[in-house]
């Protein structure tokens, strides 16, 4: 032990113990602090990382924004223009019906309603003015009108009628979406080949097939279709690619918003595609009732129900004329109860068995 | 989206008139004028018929109209309402009948031979 305290080496490390103890803990608080430091930095950078995103997103969406206003705005202006042209040709349609002119009169209409459909499709992805309020109109008059704006029409035809209307506010919005499905089916077919375009009443509704005898579409094309159509994607006006494609994103838009139904996944039996449009019930309604029709009988089957007696006391007289013969089915079957009835036929026996009896050739009581 | 303020006064048809001629304007040969008269046939209808078509014999069922007035009751211009009539009396379910003739004058020259005829005669 002793040499041990003579050795200098002993008494170094003596010394030596705490400074390399103090130097140790120096370290590891250095260290710590300079992993808090990073943490913190690496905090900050994320922050950084995601106002700049926020920003970015915003600056997007405002862009997207501003885009969409003026476009908006631009369009409502050009929708209004047309229809007022359409105004002004359907008055000189009907004022030179004879002349030759008639025939480029309808041309311009033509491409007067093409325009209009365009400005409107345009106008519906910047969430803007959809158009003119229309009165309900049949479903083969929405096809048709459908069919109207589109450059090819004289390729589409009406296979079959319907019995239903649409409501005044899906007349526009289902048009609309019927044109873009058919510009489409003209575009991408031949140029002579027909569009086929059926009305079927199914369960849930009323669905218009409409099929081409084009080349189809490719799986990505049918993705990207189905995206847009079940609105899984908002593209705005700045997602439409280039050159820009309106078709499904209008009718993706247009089916969100007005709760119908819109698929292009299966194929035609011409081996192009066939769309399928289905309106459920809550945008149909029956089919109006034209003007010139007088009012409907149903008034004159519910006149038993008016008050019996005049003012005055004295029994009313109802009108006798358009009531229709067949007796109705609530007045046959009026609420009588078993006992109701059954004393009927009991004052109709004691009638037929008093009338026997006051017979003159029989006496007493005596029924037969 | 559309709210009630925005709405246009007016609006015009649903159906544009080319769509329900299918483009045509005009006939090849026109045998209907203003006052060509005509009715509906006892041919049955098929079911298919289009609406403008169905209306314009529920129109002619009553009697003769000419064709004027169909165009009048109907809304459309009189060129378009040509081609529907065309269209339902080729298929039989119109029948047209022409206005009264005017009375058909005897050539001037016959006129002349007989009077120059007479007067050799009898002159």
């Amino acid at each position: 032990m002793t040499q041990y305290i003579q050795d200098p080496a002993f008494w170094a490390l003596i010394a030596g113990t705490p400074l390399a103890a103090t130097a140790i803990f120096r370290g590891r608080k250095t260290q710590a602090k300079l992993r808090s430091e990073k943490a913190e930095a690496e905090n900050r950078y994320t922050d950084l990382e995601n106002q700049y995103s926020a920003a970015v997103q915003e600056a997007q969406v405002r862009a997207e924004e501003a885009t969409k206003s003026a476009l908006k705005s631009a369009m409502r202006t050009l929708q209004g223009l047309a229809n007022e042209q359409q105004l002004a040709i359907s008055k000189l349609q009907d004022r030179y019906g004879e002349h030759h002119i008639l025939q480029d009169l309808l041309e311009i209409d033509h491409m007067n309603s093409q325009f209009g459909r365009r400005a409107q499709s345009i106008a519906v992805l910047c969430d803007g003015w959809l158009g003119r309020q229309r009165a309900v109109a049949s479903v083969y008059d929405v096809v048709r009108s459908a069919k109207g704006r589109i450059r090819h029409y004289t390729r589409v035809e009406i296979r079959s009628q319907s019995n239903f209307a649409l409501t005044s506010r899906a007349v526009e919005p289902v048009a609309l979406a019927l044109a873009e499905l058919l510009d489409n089916a003209t575009s991408y077919s031949a140029p002579d080949s027909p569009i086929d375009i059926t009305i079927r009443t199914v369960p849930k509704g009323v669905c218009i097939i409409i099929d081409d005898a084009g080349v189809g579409m490719n799986e990505e094309e049918k993705n990207r279709a189905d995206q847009l159509l079940s609105a899984q994607r908002a593209t705005g006006v700045t997602g439409l690619g280039n050159p820009p494609q309106f078709g499904f994103a209008v009718i993706g838009v247009l089916a969100a918003r007005y709760g119908f139904n819109v698929s292009v996944d299966s194929a035609s039996p011409y081996g192009g595609v066939r769309a399928v449009v289905l309106l459920p019930e809550d945008l149909l309604t029956n089919m109006p009732e034209p003007e010139e029709q007088p009012v409907s009988r149903t008034p004159a089957a519910a006149v038993p129900e008016e008050p019996g007696s005049t003012a005055g006391g004295l029994p009313k007289r109802r009108r006798k004329g358009s009531i229709s013969i067949v007796p109705q089915a609530d007045t046959t079957a009026p609420v009588r109860s078993s006992e109701e009835t059954a004393s009927i036929m009991g004052a109709f026996q004691r009638g037929t068995q008093s009338g026997r009896s006051a017979n003159p050739n029989r006496e007493g009581h005596d029924p037969q | 989206m559309t709210a009630p303020e925005e709405q246009e006064p007016e609006s015009a048809q649903l159906v544009r008139p080319y769509v329900i001629t299918n483009g045509r304007g005009r006939l090849d040969n026109d045998q209907f004028n203003l006052i060509t008269l005509v009715t509906a046939s006892d041919q049955v209808r098929p079911g298919h018929l289009d609406p403008e078509k169905r209306r314009l014999l529920d129109l002619c069922a009553g009697g003769y109209l000419s064709v004027a007035e169909i165009a009048g009751h109907m809304g459309l211009p009189i060129g378009i309402v040509k081609i529907l009539l065309s269209d339902l009396s080729a298929d039989g379910y119109l029948l047209t009948r022409a206005p009264a003739p005017p009375a058909q004058l005897v050539d001037v020259s016959l006129l002349q031979e007989v009077l120059d005829g007479l007067q050799a005669r009898f002159g």
